[in-house]
């Protein structure tokens, strides 16, 4: 299964959230890799606190292999080489998680060529034959990237893929997901240009609300009762906007609730942070958790 | 010289085993050419063999810049319809020029490399299959070849790349010499092995039958192990140890024939290997554990099953 993670505008978490679901897929048992499509900036080594590809690799990244200047991208098993200790035994019954980083100052696609798209679909097919679940990161916003990717699963009818649209839960954000996925150039219009069937596309594009502040958590007990009352009626009103927009409940996958840990680093929440160190809160690592699940559950993709 | 080639070897992207007749037109990879089927004591079905040609830089542990020209073979392959191979190989030879010639000569001369200048083959078989010899730029590159041609195989619009669990690709590098009989296979990371081998007589195409045959086995005994190991026994209820073990039932455990495509002379070779580091003695090993998981799962159902029935 491929699954490309893309959002609507910069900074809405899609990256810390990829590679959390991608973390949690692979302790749930399954052999998983994460790409870093992310060309302008390749953070992902970051996230999976892998030192020396903290911001992509200098030999071998995808980059580079897209352009034809490598045969094959580097890969990095982060259950070895990660820094941090957590991370750097493979849990009992964890499948594997392998990061395929960047190319460090490699620079966003400028143009999309035939031979572009050959070496994507070889990637793709020979990382689909290995790994239970391919993550790819695309970059934030309509990008060569997104085009790419549309055009190479066009080519491998057969590779089951999904994409997650990732907006924080407001309303410049709800609108712009909805233009992403069905404005000018968005994800239907590039696809549909390239050959997909705009149906089955719908089908395979599910939202995910990232940093939600529900009105009843327990970060809002010290608020005033006006600013909670506030709180309350924006939220419907956002709901009521998501749902004019198709980025309501019935699109939505799953949302991943605020959480301190995340605004401060992006890195991934395992559960030493939540049951030792107690750092991030129980609820973050549980939609990670559930997101990893109905990720390749088909009940939850059910069309509509 | 020297004889060195590659072999890759994965599940076929299938849910099931593929018929003798898809085999067929899976493997057709050219118009004309027939593919090659042996039905005992296992179906195998070998491609007609492909021309790369190359003008390269040879690998060599010394870091010294060998330049060759010629042809690489490349076929692929497909063991009980459920294994794909791709595999390539090249025959060394001096050249009697210090120039490249019309490639009408080295057609002429399938899968031979034309060594130009001064080269050990020691030296190129060691920068092959030694572990942290120079790769220079430019060099042989046997391992983008022949996953090319798998690549051929695995995206076959006759296959539904269904496949029952995932595996990743081994690549069992060779190097093959005359001389006094000897052999090393070694394991390095998860996917690659090396293989040296030194044959009496002089090189033909059954050494390289011999390699893919050992990389068939030597993947299916990896595949097994990771079987085996994902299902976690003692870990998990047994009833998901049984399920996660299905796999192997249904795909692997049949498929274990080793020497069934092995030239006479070259079954010692095998024998060696089963003596030490002892292949089938492991496949067993594994074999029996997994049917043993198995049968008491079937007790435990049994029994649950008598004591529901006698109430």
């Amino acid at each position: 299964m491929l699954v490309f993670a893309i959002s609507d505008k910069g900074g809405t978490g899609r990256s810390v959230t990829g590679t959390n679901i991608a973390y949690r897929h692979a302790l749930q048992g399954n052999d998983v890799c994460y790409l870093d499509f992310d060309f302008g900036s390749p953070t992902a080594g970051a996230i999976f606190s892998v030192g020396s590809v903290a911001r992509g690799t200098r030999e071998s990244g995808l980059h580079e292999y897209l352009r034809g200047d490598c045969p094959q991208p580097r890969r990095v098993d982060v259950w070895a080489e990660s820094d941090r200790e957590g991370l750097r035994t493979r849990p009992p019954g964890a499948g594997r998680l392998v990061l395929l980083p960047g190319s460090e100052g490699g620079g966003e696609l400028s143009a999309l060529s035939e031979e572009v798209v050959g070496r994507c679909v070889q990637l793709f097919g020979r990382l689909e034959e290995e790994f239970d679940l391919c993550m790819v990161d695309v970059s934030a916003g309509r990008s060569f990237t997104a085009e790419l990717v549309l055009a190479a699963t066009v080519r491998m009818p057969a590779v089951p893929f999904r994409w997650l649209v990732f907006h924080r839960w407001t309303r410049q954000h709800i609108i712009a997901a909805d233009g992403l996925v069905t404005g000018t150039d968005g994800l239907f219009d590039v696809g549909t240009r390239f050959g997909h069937d705009p149906e089955v596309l719908r089908d395979r594009i599910r939202f995910v609300r990232t940093a939600v502040l529900e009105p009843d958590a327990a970060e809002l007990v010290g608020l005033r009762d006006e600013q909670r009352a506030w709180l309350s009626a924006c939220d419907s009103e956002l709901r009521e906007l998501a749902g004019r927009h198709g980025v309501g409940r019935t699109t939505m996958l799953g949302k991943v609730p605020l959480d301190p840990v995340l605004q401060w680093r992006e890195q991934l929440i395992t559960d030493e942070d939540v049951l030792a160190s107690k750092i991030a809160n129980v609820e973050t690592a549980a939609a990670f958790d559930d997101l990893a699940k109905k990720i390749v559950d088909d009940n939850a993709w059910e069309g509509l | 010289m020297l004889v060195m080639g590659e072999v890759h070897t994965g599940l076929l992207q299938n849910s099931g085993e593929i018929s003798e007749p898809a085999c067929r037109q899976v493997l057709g990879l050219m118009t004309g050419e027939t593919v090659r089927v042996s039905r005992r004591p296992i179906v195998h079905a070998l491609s007609p063999d492909r021309l790369t040609g190359v003008d390269c830089v040879l690998p060599a542990a010394s870091g010294s810049r060998i330049r060759g020209v010629g042809t690489v073979v490349s076929r692929c392959a497909v063991t009980g319809g459920r294994v794909a191979q791709g595999s390539s190989y090249v025959r060394l030879a001096r050249s009697e020029t210090d120039r490249r010639l019309p490639w009408s000569h080295y057609l002429a001369r399938p899968g031979v490399i034309e060594v130009l200048g001064k080269a050990r083959a020691a030296d190129i078989a060691e920068g092959f299959v030694g572990e942290g010899a120079p790769r220079l730029h430019g060099c042989l590159d046997l391992t983008a070849v022949t996953g090319r041609f798998l690549d051929l195989v695995q995206t076959s619009p006759l296959l539904n790349r269904r496949a029952p669990f995932r595996m990743p690709r081994t690549i069992l590098r060779w190097v093959a010499e005359t001389g006094e009989p000897s052999i090393a296979f070694t394991l390095h990371t998860e996917q690659e092995r090396t293989l040296r081998l030194t044959h009496p007589g002089p090189f033909t195409p059954a050494v390289v039958d011999l390699c893919e045959d050992l990389a068939v086995h030597d993947w299916l005994l990896t595949s097994l192990l990771v079987v085996v190991e994902r299902a976690r026994v003692g870990a998990t209820p047994a009833a998901e140890v049984a399920a996660r073990l299905s796999p192997a039932v249904d795909h692997l455990l049949h498929l274990w024939m080793p020497a069934a495509r092995v030239e006479e002379r070259l079954t010692p070779f095998w024998e060696s290997l089963e003596r030490r580091p002892g292949f089938s003695r492991q496949w067993r090993s594994l074999v029996d554990r997994v049917r043993d998981q198995l049968a008491v799962h079937t007790l435990a159902l049994l029994s649950a099953n008598a004591e529901t029935g006698g109430r």
